[in-house]
This record gives C-alpha cells, sequence and structure tokens, in this order.
C-alpha cells in the first residue's frame, strides 16, 4: 500500500537503529551484558513486557492488511467490471450515452492494430441499457446492461462459464445469456421465453445462466442489477441500430495485470494509429481498466486511513503503556541500578543497559505484533464478510480477498520496531535523571528546582511563539482545519509553562488542561476564530480527541486529591471501609502520575469506541432527514427511453396505481458541460435538468418537491428559489457536490470537483457542442444524490434539451414502495421505465456505512485489549512493588478481603474515570459533528445516542478490568505478611 | 506472680522441606508476662525475626503451641487473626513501612479505621499521641518529608495508638543513629510505663536491652539463658 519510497525510509531507519545499537552494544559490552541478563532474568515477565508491548504493531499490522484486502476485493470487482477491455474507443451521444457509428470503424480499427504485439483483440459490441421480461415467471426487470456481442469475434474476451463451470463462447441469435444477478432478479432458469427491451422489443429464450467471472460480470462488475448478453446482430435489431455499433473493445496481451500495466503506452499508441478513425467517427480512447484499477487503490488507501487514524488511538494507548511498564522497571530496579551507579558505572552506561534491554523487547514484539496483526486482519475480513454480504457482495469473494502483502508485514514490524524503540528511548530519559543516594534508599525524587520550571518556561514561550506564527498562517483560508487547532494547542501550553514558572502548578495546568478542553471541543468557538472555510478529514478527530482527552487527564492529574476528598465523601467514611476507601483512593489519587497513565490509556480507548458508536447511531438516526434533503420528499426517481405522455394523468386515471401514487413531476435531463470560475478543469461534464413549467396539482415539480438548500441568494426560502427558477431563464440552482468542502468527517464531495458559493456565474452547454449560457447559481442544494445543474425549462430548451426522460414521483403513505414500483413498472414496461427507489437506496448506502462503522468499532475495541492489558499488567508490579506496605497493612489488621476490596477500588476509580472521560468526550465529538454546517447539508441535524452501546462499552470494560485485576489482587492479598514486611521483592 | 500474655511451648519453624529444610526456631518454650518489656537478642540469623513473626501471628508455625492471652493464635482463621492484629496488637519494624502515599497523620489514624474506630476518633487520638510523641508540628508531612528518626516515632504512634494488649518491634532503633536510637528507646519505655502495654523488642543493640525489663539470647533457633 505505501510508497516504495516510505517502505525504503522505513527500512533505512531500522538499518540506522540496528547499526547504532550494534555499535554501541560493542563498545559497551558490560551494559549490553547486564541488559541481556536482565532479558533472561524471568521468562514470565519477559512475556509480559512483549505482551505489553506488542499492540501498537499489532494495531498497524491490522490496519495494513485490512488496506490490503480491501485493494484486493476492489480489484477484483474492478477486472470483472472491466473484463479483458484494456482500453475503449467509443463516442459520447448528446444525451450523454454512447453514440453509435458504423461497423466500419470496427473493420479498419482491426485492420490498423493488426500485428500489434501489445494488443490480443479488437472486439466490436453494443453496450446499452435494456430491459426484460420473464414470460415463464412473470417478473420484469428494467435497468439492466445489455451487451451485444458476437461469439466468434470476442476470443480475446475469454469464454463465459455456466453455472456449472463450463465454458460457453456466446449467445446464438435467437438466445441470451443471463448473469446470476439478472436471472435471479427475474426468477429465471435456462430454456424460459422473454421479452427482451432495447429501444424495441423482440422474443428470445434463456440459453444459459452464466457466472460473474470476468467476462459474465463485464462492464458492471455484479454491482448494477445485471447483464443480458445477446449477439451483436440481435443488440442492433433491439437497438435499432443496423449496421451500427456503440463499442469497441480492445484486449492488451499478456494476462489482465499485464494489460493494466500497459495500459497508458497502448492508448497513447492507439491515438496515433487509429488518429483518423477517432476523427472520422467522433470517438475517444478510454482506459477502464487501468482507471478503475488507480481508483481502487485510492478507495482501498482512504479505508486504511481510516482505520490507521482511528487506530492511532490505540497506538498512543500502547505506547503509553510501554513507558508505564519501563518506568515501573526502573522504579522495580532503582535500588540494583543506584548500586551499579555506586561501584562506578557511568550514568550513560546505565541508561545504554535499559536501551539494550528495550531495544531486544521491541524487536522481539515487533515481530509478535506483526504475527498478531495477520491474525487481527483476517478477523476483521472474516467479520466484514458476514456484516457485507448482506449488501450485494458476496462472503466468499470477500475472504478470497484476504491479502497479506509482504511489504505491508515489513512495514508493520519496522514500524511497531521504531515506535517501541522511540518509546525506550523517552523512557530511558527518566531513568538518565537517576540520583545514586535517592535510588540506593529508594527515596522519592524531590521537586523540581526553579531552574527546571525556568527552563521550561523558554520552551514554553518558544512554543507560543511557534503556535502564534502556525495560527497566523493557518487560521484563516481553506486549510486543513488540524492546523490552527494545533496551532492553538501549541500556544495554550507554551503559555502555561510559562506562568508555571511563577504561579502554582494546580491552577495553572487546570487551566492548561481546562483550556486545551474547550479549544479542541468547542465548536462555537472554531467557527467564531476560524471561519467555516477550512477542510477537514477524519484525522481532525484524532487532532481533538487527543487535545481534549490529554486536556482532561490535565485536570485530573493536578487536581486528583481533590476528588478523593469528595469520593470519600460520597463513600462515607465510617464503618470497616473506611480504612478501604482510603488505600483504595489515595493510590491513585495522590500518586496520579501512574494512575494518569492508566486512566489516559482507559479514557482514549473509551473515546474511541464510543465516538464510533455515536457516529454510527447518529448517521442511522438521521436517515430519515438524509432522504428528505436527498430525495426531495419524493419516493422514486425514474428515467425512460421514451417520454411517458402526461405521467400523472396517465396514473390518476389507472385504477390499480391511483391509490399507490401521490404525484409525479417530470424533468427534462441533459448532458451538459459546465464551466465554473476557478476550477482547473473546464468544463466539468453533468446532468443538466429541467422540469417543466405547463403542470400543475400533482405533477408540478416546483410545488410538490421538498427539497432543501445548504445556501440561497440573499438568503431566499427555497419555495422563492424554485420560484425564481421556474420564471427566470438567467439562474441555475445546484446540487451539494458543488457546495465548498467544510472541515468535517460528513459530506463534501470526494474527487475532483468544481466547487462555488451562491451567487456565481457559470457557463453550461450541451455536451453535444452548441451554444453556451450563462446563468447565476441562486441555491445549492443539501442533496449529493441527484447530481446535475438545474435550469430553467427556456434555457434548457434554448440548449436543445425539451424531452421529458426522467420523473420523481411519490408512493402513498402505507403502500408498499416495492409493489407500487413493480405495477408502475409493469404498466408502463413499454416505455422502458426505469426506477430508482431512493430511500432504500440510501438505505443500503448507509447499512453499508453501517456494516463499516460495526468494523472500525471491533477495530478500535481492540484497544480495549490494551486498556485491559494495562491495568493488568500495572496491577501485577503494583504489587512487587507494595509488597512491604502490603505487609504492613496485613499486620495492622487488614483481611485479605479488604486487600482485595482496596485493590478493586483503586482499579475501579481509574477504570470508572476513565470510562466517564472517554464517553463524554466521545459523545460531544460527535455531537460536534452534528452542530457542523457540513453535517447539516446531509440533513445529519439530530445527535442519536447510542446509549445502549456506550452501557455495554462501559460494563464490558469494567467486567473486563475487574477479571485483569483478580489475579493480581488475590495474589497482593495472600501475600504471607511476615514476608512482605521484610522486602521489597 | 506476673500473668503470661504469652505462652509459646515446643514452637518449631522450618523453612523448606526435605534436605532443604532450614529450621528457624528449634523447640521454643517461652512466657511473656503483661506488662513487660522483653528484648531478644542474638546474632544475625539465630531467629530473632522468625520468632517475632510466628509469636505475633504474622506467620505460621510448623510445630507446637502459641497461645496469646488464652488463645492459641495459629488455630485462627485469617479473618480473626487480622481481627486479633487490628485489636490486640502493634508493629513496629526496622524500615518503618509507612504507607508513602498518607501523611503522619493518617498513618497513624490506619489501625483506629481498621478497628472500626470513627474517623473523627480517630483523627483525635492520631492527633494526640503523634503531638505526644513530638510530632504535632508534623501531622500533614508524608513520609518522605520526614528524617528516619521521625518516620519511627510515627510507625511506634501507629502501633501504640490503638493501645494494644502487645507491641511487637523488630529492630526498632536498626535504621538510626545514636540520637535517633536513644530517643526511640527512652520513648517505648515511658509509654509502657504510662499505658501499660506488653512490648517485645528484638534488637542487635544492647543499649536499647539493657532499657528493657528482660532479655533473651538466641542462637541456633533456642534461646539460651534468661
Amino acid at each position: 500500500m505505501a510508497t516504495l519510497s516510505t517502505v525504503g525510509l522505513l527500512l533505512l531507519l531500522l538499518a540506522v537503529v540496528g547499526l547504532a545499537t550494534a555499535l554501541l552494544g560493542l563498545r559497551h559490552r558490560l551494559s549490553f551484558r547486564i541488559a541481556m541478563r536482565n532479558v533472561r532474568r524471568g521468562r514470565a515477565r519477559t512475556v509480559l513486557l512483549i505482551a505489553g508491548l506488542l499492540v501498537g504493531t499489532t494495531i498497524v499490522a491490522g490496519s495494513l492488511i485490512v488496506g490490503d484486502t480491501v485493494q484486493q476485493l476492489s480489484f477484483h470487482y474492478t477486472y470483472i467490471g472491466a473484463g479483458y477491455v484494456d482500453e475503449s474507443v467509443t463516442g459520447t451521444s448528446p444525451t450523454g450515452g454512447l453514440s453509435y457509428f458504423p461497423y466500419a470503424a470496427y473493420t479498419q480499427t482491426a485492420a490498423l492494430v493488426a500485428g500489434d504485439p501489445d494488443i490480443a483483440g479488437v472486439t466490436p459490441e453494443i453496450v446499452d441499457s435494456g430491459a426484460i421480461y420473464d414470460r415463464a415467471t412473470g417478473i420484469p426487470a428494467t435497468a439492466l446492461n445489455l451487451i451485444g456481442v458476437n461469439a466468434n469475434q470476442s476470443s480475446a474476451l475469454g469464454p463465459f462459464l455456466a453455472d456449472n463451470g463450463t465454458p460457453l463462447e456466446g449467445p446464438s441469435g435467437s438466445g441470451v445469456f443471463l448473469d446470476d444477478q439478472a436471472a435471479q432478479t427475474v426468477n429465471a432458469t435456462v430454456g424460459d421465453p422473454l421479452l427482451v427491451f432495447g429501444q424495441v422489443g423482440i422474443p428470445l429464450h434463456v440459453e444459459a445462466i452464466v457466472q460473474e467471472n470476468v467476462r459474465g460480470g463485464f462492464i458492471t462488475g455484479g454491482l448494477t442489477p445485471g447483464n443480458v448478453f445477446v449477439s451483436l446482430a440481435t443488440a442492433q435489431l433491439l437497438e435499432n441500430a443496423s449496421g451500427r455499433i456503440n463499442y469497441l473493445a480492445v484486449t492488451n496481451s499478456g494476462s489482465n495485470a499485464h494489460g493494466a500495466a500497459i495500459s497508458t503506452r497502448v492508448s497513447a499508441s492507439l491515438n496515433v494509429t487509429l488518429a483518423s478513425v477517432l476523427a472520422t467517427y467522433g470517438l475517444s480512447v478510454a482506459t477502464p481498466l487501468e482507471t478503475g484499477l488507480e481508483q481502487s487503490a485510492q478507495s482501498s488507501q482512504s479505508t486504511m486511513t481510516v482505520f490507521l487514524v482511528l487506530g492511532l488511538f490505540s497506538i498512543v494507548a500502547g505506547a503509553l503503556l510501554i513507558v508505564g511498564i519501563f518506568v515501573m522497571l526502573a522504579e522495580e530496579r532503582k535500588g540494583e541500578m543506584g548500586m551499579l551507579r555506586a561501584i562506578g558505572m557511568r550514568r550513560r552506561e546505565l541508561v545504554y543497559t535499559y536501551y539494550f534491554e528495550g531495544v531486544a523487547y521491541a524487536a522481539g514484539s515487533a515481530l509478535a505484533g506483526t504475527g498478531l496483526g495477520v491474525g487481527v486482519g483476517y478477523l476483521l475480513v472474516y467479520l466484514a464478510g458476514s456484516v457485507l454480504k448482506g449488501e450485494g457482495i458476496p462472503e466468499a469473494a470477500i475472504l478470497q480477498s484476504f491479502t497479506v502483502t509482504g511489504q505491508s508485514l515489513l512495514l508493520a514490524y519496522v514500524i511497531g520496531f521504531l515506535l517501541t524503540v522511540a518509546t525506550v528511548v523517552f523512557a530511558c530519559t527518566r531513568v538518565s535523571r537517576l540520583n545514586i543516594v535517592r535510588a540506593i534508599r529508594d527515596v522519592p525524587e524531590p521537586r523540581p528546582a526553579v531552574r527546571t520550571y525556568t527552563v521550561l518556561a523558554y520552551l514554553g514561550g518558544a512554543l507560543v511563539v511557534l503556535g502564534l506564527l502556525a495560527f497566523r498562517a493557518t487560521y484563516s483560508g481553506a486549510s486543513d482545519i488540524s492546523y490552527p487547532i494545533l496551532s492553538g494547542a501549541l500556544v495554550v501550553l507554551g503559555a502555561g509553562l510559562v506562568a508555571a514558572r511563577f504561579l502554582r502548578n494546580r491552577p495553572v495546568f487546570t487551566a492548561v488542561g481546562i483550556g486545551l478542553t474547550v479549544w479542541a471541543g468547542w465548536v462555537p468557538l472554531h467557527a467564531l476564530l476560524l471561519g467555516s472555510a477550512h477542510t477537514g478529514g477524519i484525522f481532525i478527530v484524532f487532532v481533538e480527541g487527543i487535545l481534549m482527552v490529554g486536556g482532561t487527564l490535565m485536570v485530573f492529574l493536578f487536581n486528583a486529591p481533590l476528588l478523593a476528598t469528595l469520593l470519600r465523601r460520597v463513600l462515607g467514611r465510617r464503618g470497616q471501609s473506611s480504612p478501604v476507601i482510603r488505600v483504595g483512593l489515595d493510590y491513585p489519587t495522590r500518586q496520579p502520575t501512574r494512575s494518569a497513565v492508566s486512566l489516559t490509556i482507559f479514557a482514549l480507548v473509551v473515546f474511541t469506541m464510543v465516538a464510533t458508536a455515536a457516529f454510527g447511531s447518529t448517521i442511522q438516526g438521521n436517515l430519515d432527514n438524509v432522504v428528505a434533503n436527498e430525495a426531495g420528499g419524493y419516493t422514486y426517481f425514474g428515467a425512460s427511453q421514451t417520454p411517458i405522455p402526461d405521467l400523472w394523468g396517465s396514473i390518476e386515471s389507472n385504477a390499480t396505481l391511483a391509490p399507490e401514487f401521490v404525484n409525479a413531476a417530470e424533468l427534462v435531463v441533459g448532458a451538459g458541460e459546465v464551466t465554473v470560475p476557478g476550477y482547473d478543469a473546464n468544463p466539468y461534464s453533468d446532468r443538466l435538468l429541467a422540469a417543466p413549467v405547463n403542470t400543475t396539482g400533482p405533477a408540478d415539480f416546483y410545488t410538490t418537491n421538498r427539497f432543501t438548500f445548504a445556501s440561497t441568494l440573499g438568503d431566499l426560502s427555497a419555495a422563492a428559489v424554485f420560484e425564481e427558477l421556474s420564471t427566470n431563464a438567467t439562474v441555475a440552482i445546484v446540487d451539494n457536490t458543488y457546495a465548498p468542502p467544510t472541515a468535517s468527517i460528513v459530506g463534501g464531495s470526494t474527487g475532483p470537483h468544481p466547487h462555488l458559493v451562491v451567487g456565481t456565474t457559470i457557463s453550461v452547454a450541451p455536451v453535444s457542442g452548441g451554444r453556451a449560457v450563462n446563468v447565476t447559481v441562486i441555491g445549492i442544494l443539501k442533496e449529493a444524490a441527484l447530481t446535475g445543474v438545474w435550469l430553467n425549462p427556456a434555457t434548457a430548451a434554448g440548449l436543445g434539451f425539451t424531452t421529458v426522460g426522467a420523473y420523481l414521483i411519490t408512493a402513498a403513505p402505507g403502500v408498499s414502495t416495492t409493489l407500487a414500483s413493480q405495477n408502475l413498472l409493469k404498466a408502463y414496461f413499454a416505455f422502458g421505465l426505469v426506477l430508482f427507489n431512493i430511500k432504500a437506496l440510501l438505505a443500503t448506502s448507509f447499512n453499508t456505512t453501517e456494516g463499516f462503522i460495526g468494523l472500525l468499532e471491533i477495530f478500535v475495541g481492540l484497544g480495549l485489549a490494551v486498556g485491559i492489558a494495562a491495568m493488568g499488567i500495572l496491577a501485577l508490579r503494583a504489587v512487587v512493588e507494595r509488597r512491604r506496605q502490603i505487609g504492613m497493612l496485613r499486620a495492622a489488621g487488614f483481611t485479605q478481603a479488604m486487600v482485595v476490596r482496596a485493590y478493586l477500588l483503586e482499579y475501579s476509580v481509574v477504570t470508572l474515570l476513565g470510562v466517564a472521560i472517554g464517553v463524554v468526550l466521545g459523545v460531544l465529538i460527535v455531537y460536534n459533528l452534528t452542530v457542523s454546517a457540513s453535517a447539516a447539508a446531509e440533513g445529519i441535524t439530530t445527535f442519536v445516542g447510542p446509549w445502549t452501546t456506550i452501557a455495554e462499552i462501559a460494563v464490558v470494560a469494567y467486567v473486563l478490568v475487574l477479571a485483569a485485576i483478580a489475579v493480581p489482587s488475590v495474589r497482593a492479598a495472600r501475600l504471607p505478611p511476615a514476608e512482605a514486611v521484610r522486602s521489597a521483592e | 506472680m506476673p500473668e503470661p500474655v504469652v505462652v509459646g511451648r515446643d514452637v518449631w519453624k522450618v523453612y523448606g522441606s526435605g534436605e532443604t529444610a532450614v529450621p528457624a526456631l528449634r523447640g521454643i518454650d517461652v512466657e511473656i508476662f503483661r506488662g513487660e518489656i522483653l528484648a531478644v537478642m542474638g546474632p544475625s540469623g539465630c531467629g530473632k525475626t522468625t520468632f517475632l513473626n510466628c509469636f505475633s501471628g504474622l506467620d505460621d508455625i510448623s510445630k507446637g503451641v502459641v497461645t496469646v492471652e488464652g488463645t492459641d493464635i495459629h488455630k485462627m482463621p485469617d479473618a480473626r487473626k487480622s481481627e486479633y492484629r487490628a485489636r490486640r496488637t502493634g508493629f513496629v519494624f526496622q524500615s518503618y513501612n509507612l504507607l508513602p502515599i498518607l501523611s503522619a497523620e493518617e498513618n497513624v489514624e490506619m489501625p483506629l479505621l481498621i478497628a472500626g474506630r470513627s474517623a473523627r476518633e480517630a483523627r483525635e487520638a492520631a492527633k494526640a499521641i503523634l503531638t505526644q510523641m513530638g510530632l504535632g508540628d508534623r501531622l500533614r508531612h508524608r513520609p518522605s518529608e520526614l528524617s528516619g528518626g521521625q518516620q519511627q516515632r510515627v510507625s511506634l504512634a501507629r502501633a501504640l495508638v490503638a493501645h494494644p494488649a502487645i507491641v511487637w518491634a523488630d529492630e526498632p532503633t536498626g535504621n538510626l543513629d545514636a540520637e535517633g536510637s536513644k530517643q526511640v528507646t527512652e520513648l517505648l519505655r515511658q509509654l509502657n510505663h504510662e499505658f501499660h502495654q506488653t512490648m517485645v523488642v528484638v534488637t542487635h543493640d544492647a543499649e536499647v536491652a539493657s532499657a528493657c525489663d528482660r532479655t533473651l539470647h538466641m542462637r541456633d533457633g533456642r534461646f539460651l539463658t534468661e
């Protein structure tokens, strides 16, 4: 997935670290020897350490493998979709479809490319839309791909495969091959009599049902209602295109992958070789396979990025766990390290000892983490198979696409190793400050001297300056909103460091914590200071999440005793529970630094889980709003091959249909080119739409539609905008894909697209050429499903678009939209009516999104393992560290049960506090999304809390923590008091 | 005749088993009387601390009987043994073993809270005894903010605050300089005089032993003379 340069850079870094470590090891052999002895000191301890350290690598490896698999799956469908068509030679009709051209273009092309070693063959075809009616089952199907191709001319495209695996050449003149999907739609079996419709209808029969292999899934990749294959001659009859074709499929030599690899070269060569053919018939060469693969790679890269960014929280949690483990190790070995210093070991050598040990653990844990990541990746893919099988993607295809590339494994190992080493180096800096006497006598470190605060104040000053400069450069304009937010955070943090030189830590850092949380989490403040022009992606969730959790934790760190007092009051002070409460509360609140590590880990993990769940529930909960926005209140979008005269009048007079529908508006649709000022790839090809004005009542688009606007010129109401559009030939409205991208992960268009604001004058022209017309955009719709530019019907007529070809229809409340659509299709089958249930399509899309979010929930749930591991490991080490104190408590009369209760209380406080912080901030960040302008544009206006899921997360997390600390607690309780009071270990 | 509070009969403590078995106590018979301060002396490894642990109930014995105030402490279940320790005994250790997260006052309150006394009572009693020991201005200090002598006085206050019947002290002056050692010894005597508690002091220090009512010498897990 990553570019070679990234891998190369990481490998170089790995080599540098490895070489430097080896050289240091040779130079400081004693340190190296001691380090290796420490590694071998206790197998259980080493296993525990590696288990704690491997988390980061596991997350990275899992994310990369998910990316690999999504790419593989995407490639799989791209290959099916394109088949063995590497280049296509086609023209565009005035309505935006494929234009028909004389069959002679094929013979000329075949002659010109004959002998080209890169080209295996050229196939003449007709590729259009069609419909079928199975006379045996009585079921119709529309919006199918009708593909006409001669068996004896298409060997380069490979054979069809019957369901039993038999290769088939192609349909005869009287037969039809249906692919699995089309056959399923009409419940067809081989031999069924069929009526097949293109421009006209012809009776044929089902000759074979074929698999959706690269040939059977031709063009659509199985993602549209299905394919109908007929002979070229039959297709010409169906489309009234005698002697004409509309598609030349060029197949490159070699494998599919090789064909795609040489596609750029071949298409360049075709443009030269076929210059005269292209010019004569108005054709152009495209590279569908190569383009499809590029798009697949891009989309899988996006998927991987989402997983990686959300995985970052777990990675940070894992890194904190590493720091926690190493600091505890240092604490535990303080005495012996002090002795080593006392007998002459230099500070530097002591640090190296620690470093070598850390590198050994890093090497082992990165290896184990990579292996575990493969397992995690497979688990996710397996779950994806179950989740997505209802969305048209077969489970087997997903499982077969499970891919682990060597590059990803290498990348995961190197990233995991370097991440662990970097954390170890950070932990070593703490060890390097060890004071010999304090270490030997186990005396706590004193408070930092004034000089330390002075140095920190200078650092703070530098941060303020840096933050201000960065803020100044990024606060306005359309840059990623993460930059000004990070810049502002630097200013707040820097100011805190400066203030701490002169004021007490507690008020200063409490203010800094609150400042960071508010700055990252209060959207109105962003709107006020940063405006709404910024862009943003999933990374902003990470930035805001880390800042909010960090800020809240800072408040906890500096106010923990206050919390202890409060909790003590709540939990009571009397009875035998009093000493348990004191011990259980005072450890996390009076030594808050260490508790803060566990707390941060837990808060981050729960934050990610809650935010992901809340995002999913909010999207699902706003489905009705989104449908209203996207569909304008209509149920179906329809298109017919031939215009249906007075559709609403016809429905009204039909006894079956009349009660099932409440309106039907007609639309004129054409293919156009749009020129937007400032867009660097003008003209942009888009649909041009216009609604006739000579209609009334339920047939009148202008009064029946419920489309809403993201913005309008002069803040006009929606009704006023449509009134203006119906009367003014110089205005237009556009769909939401034209809206400027905003700082939210919701909404906005992906890929190159012109953007504009209301009031912009754009130029529209028919794609077939002709006069361009300037119109002023007076409204940007909230919808982005029915893309295009809406014109006054007179303007559309001036561009040559007068024929009604599309419809917006609303089903009556309470009727089955499936039955109603079947009745409508039957009634207007002869017109080639095709219906799309907009709500169902959106719901399917939402279900897929929900499935994806479900996967993300599972993925981020892996972070919970980090939290549980953190609690277990830290609790286990705490037993060792507090041996004497436990002994003293037992000597003073603590029962075993009291020791267990004190432990449970201590870790309950940390866990529940972490859960509370994670839940509040996770809910807040999604709530913030729902109040953003772009989310509102998508119809997501209401926050819907996944309260049951949140309760489940909290309960599961708490129960798992209790389970994880059960062993350490019991171990602590069972310490023989006589031994415990005498020795540290 | 003073009443014996602690009675040990043929008490054995063996660490390990089989060929590696090491007997630390070898059939000890001893009586400790109410209100006395008993010193236990002997070379390193002779079994002094094992004696203290086994007779105080911190550790189990391998054979024999130890009765405290007429009850066989080694037949008590763990919960009762804990309760007995909370209500009837106090401990002073060489390394103080104070809870580092608690202040001096809170450390001293702990036995009272464990014994079920109210927080206010515990606070008042802790304050009183610490003031009596000259630490009235160190109530809110954490152990890391106190000197070794001060920490041991806090430890002593913690052992005595619940007015236990018996105080077990393991090398209470072991970590202190001469002055600190003298102060602690005088304090032990003074408190014994004031509260009439039985005190068993394991020590290396002849001066500490000389301040006690009676001294038992140990060697190889047995008492030699009285």
